[in-house]
């Protein structure tokens, strides 16, 4: 499958990129509303200020023409008659000489560049920090009497204002974006319910059961993605059951001219003195494929079974131990392989389908007998799950293979190296199943002493659950056998 | 008068090399290639042993089966397509005694044969008359009697009953009575012991549901007791 190459936030989940993205977007948009009212309440503030300053001014360097016109004007009391708004200092600047009211608001605190453009003949307004705070210097020239009017307003108090603005609407974004980001991830659960929905619906797919379907609920868009989804999975299972009952249809198809080739290959054996010795040799081969031929469709068939799953597995308490020891003496003398039965898997029972447990065990011997030229040692062993380990005495599995000789038909690819010319053809790919059917689990692995060491691994029967048909407990039966 | 076997089997070259196979062992051999036929002919003519393959067109081999058993104890031997199918629980409840499945060896269908042949109703001239309650076994005249009236069972059924009642109160596992009554070893199919089970409780147990004289001990087999 193509992949996409991720960057930026692909790097993380989506319910992480939906959470930032709502967190990133929230703290956008609120800082630009911090920003933009902030600054425009600042300048509404500043300006309403500055004008009702200015006209001020105005009047009151009205009212100092007016009085410097008289003869012998005590300038610092006109200063200090003047009628100034809160936190505004009058200064008056007549005939080259400068006159304060306060000694903290003299000439040194009006900016050079406003007082030279006020003396200069021109009012001014200007802003500006003067020993840290906020100021408002006005100045207007008053030509008549070769003076100039200023005022310098602390607008520190303002400063304050718009602090505590400025704090306040930085809090409601930080609330915002938090809320925002909550957001995000909520609705990325919502959302993405559905999606895990899929998620396992698809992984259950993947582990076999072909048949789960998803509910479309009552969103459009939800529905309409449960029901292509289920249309896949429906498709898939179709198509899976097809190619089952072709196989299947097949090898049932086979069994008729198999069965005619048997029998009359025994009759013909039972003459085999009649024939001539390239005919007995003829008959040989024939005899011995056909038992090949014959074998390799009973495996078809089993695999191939039409309906998976457990409704005809016939289990029963199988006392595993015992059941090794049995196949393993059908295939080989009793003092030909080491059977090692652990202490605490003597007594051990598991509930199995003899038959296909048979089958499990017996195509693991007869795999390592054809291509782990035979068998090291059959270890019985583990108290729960209950495990039988064949080694053998080949060449072992590459690890790249390990899961691969599992498969139908597969040859891997060290086979090369094995010996005999059949393949592993269905022996291995039905014991997989048959494992799985039974709750348990099979791999290969290195055997110490070397070769490949293949691992049954079985659920322990639990004797004190009484079985589908009500049967007493096997404690309770052992008790009244003894 | 030798062994006569019917093989009901609709594949006529399949027929045709089992005659083959089957004279060769020295039996004699009588076709039919459908249900009906097969019927027919064993009414009027009854072999020893019928083998049936379960898939037939027209009357099926479950039919053919329940027909002849309803005035047979004749042993039936019935192909199957598969093991694992529920054929063979069907196929032996319609009254099979044994089943193999195709394609099968020929080796192992005669094997088959002759073990159902061996299977003769009465038993050791030394078995004695046993009571298990209201049941009474003679194992010498080949009778069982339920409240002092005869019930008829197979001769599978009747060699069931008999190895169970040989040792009263003792657990026969499943594999036991495989080779006694079967003459199969380990690997041979417990479902055949259950069902012969199944069906022999249906007619020597006055409630096969909760039988009283053939007890299943879960794990461990079967046992008789009074």
């Amino acid at each position: 499958m193509k992949r996409r190459p991720r960057g930026g936030l692909g790097r993380f989940a989506l319910r992480t990129r939906v959470t930032l993205a709502f967190g990133l977007g929230t703290l956008l948009l609120s800082s630009l509303l911090v920003v933009l009212s902030y600054s425009v309440v600042r300048e509404n503030l500043i300006n309403e200020r500055q004008s009702t300053a200015t006209r001020q001014v105005f009047v009151n360097a009205r009212v100092m023409r007016d009085a410097l016109r008289t003869a012998e004007p005590d300038v610092p009391r006109l200063l200090a008659s003047l009628e100034t708004p809160a936190g505004s200092r009058p200064l008056l600047f007549q005939q080259g000489r400068w006159f304060a009211q306060s000694f903290t608001r003299g000439r040194d605190a009006l900016p050079l560049d406003l007082r030279e453009r006020v003396i200069g003949g021109a009012p001014a307004t200007m802003r500006y920090v003067f020993d840290d705070r906020m100021a408002l210097a006005i100045g207007v020239p008053i030509p008549a009497v070769d003076a100039a009017y200023f005022e310098v307003a602390d607008l520190s108090e303002l400063g304050e204002t718009l602090d505590f603005l400025r704090f306040s609407l930085l809090g409601a974004a930080a609330v915002t974006t938090v809320a925002g980001a909550a957001l995000g991830a909520w609705v990325a659960v919502r959302v993405l319910r559905p999606l895990s929905a899929v998620a396992l619906a698809a992984s259950a797919i993947a582990e076999g059961d072909l048949a789960i379907r998803l509910e479309g609920g009552s969103d459009t868009e939800l529905a309409s993605l449960a029901a292509s989804f289920n249309e896949m999975a429906g498709a898939l299972q179709e198509r899976i059951e097809r190619d089952a009952r072709f196989a299947s249809d097949v090898s049932h198809e086979l069994r008729s001219p198999l069965t005619t080739l048997a029998s009359s290959i025994e009759v013909l054996e039972s003459r085999r003195d009649e024939l001539s010795e390239r005919g007995q040799a003829a008959l040989d081969l024939l005899s011995a494929d056909i038992e090949r031929f014959t074998s390799m469709v009973e495996d078809l068939l089993e695999i191939s079974r039409f309906e998976p799953g457990k409704g005809n597995l016939h289990l029963e308490p199988v006392w595993l131990a015992e059941l090794v020891r049995y196949v393993l003496e059908a295939h080989h003398t009793t003092d030909d392989v080491r059977l090692v039965i652990a202490e605490n898997a003597a007594e051990a029972f598991v509930s199995a389908d003899k038959r296909r447990l048979i089958r499990v065990i017996g195509n693991l011997i007869e795999n390592a007998d054809s291509h782990g030229e035979g068998i090291r040692q059959v270890v019985v062993e583990g108290d729960n799950p209950v495990r039988v380990t064949i080694d053998d005495l080949g060449a072992g599995v590459d690890p790249e293979d390990r899961d691969l000789i599992f498969e139908r038909f597969a040859r891997g690819r060290g086979s090369h190296n094995r010996s005999g010319s059949e393949g592993a053809g269905l022996g291995l790919a039905l014991v997989a199943e048959h494992v799985a059917l039974h709750r348990g689990r099979v791999w290969v692995e290195d055997a110490p002493e070397g070769g490949a060491r293949f691992v049954v691994e079985l659920p322990r029967f639990d004797p004190s659950v009484p079985d589908d048909e009500g049967h007493q407990p096997l404690d309770q039966a052992v008790e009244e056998v003894t | 008068m030798g062994t006569r076997i019917l093989t009901v089997e609709d594949d006529d070259r399949i027929r045709q090399s089992l005659r083959l196979a089957l004279e060769d062992e020295g039996w004699e051999v009588d076709e039919a290639a459908t249900g009906e036929d097969a019927v027919e002919r064993f009414a009027q003519h009854p072999a020893d042993v019928v083998l049936i393959d379960l898939m037939l067109p027209g009357m099926d081999g479950f039919e053919v089966c329940r027909n002849i058993r309803r005035n047979s104890d004749v042993p039936i031997l019935m192909v199957t397509a598969r093991t694992d199918t529920h054929d063979v629980v069907a196929g032996l409840e319609a009254g099979a005694d044994d089943y193999i499945t195709k394609p099968y060896a020929p080796k192992e269908l005669s094997a088959r044969v002759r073990a159902l042949l061996r299977r003769v109703r009465t038993g050791d001239s030394a078995s004695p008359h046993q009571r298990f309650g209201d049941l009474e076994i003679a194992p010498q005249e080949g009778q069982v009697k339920r409240g002092g009236i005869e019930v008829h069972l197979t001769k599978t059924e009747f060699r069931l009953l008999c190895e169970l009642a040989s040792n009263p109160g003792r657990v026969f596992s499943r594999e036991q009575l495989l080779e006694r009554v079967w003459g199969y070893g380990y690997f041979g199919d417990g479902r055949l012991v259950d069902v012969h089970v199944r069906r022999l409780r249906t007619k020597v147990e006055a409630d096969p549901a909760n039988p009283r004289h053939v007890v299943t001990v879960r794990g461990l087999g079967y046992k008789i007791q009074p």
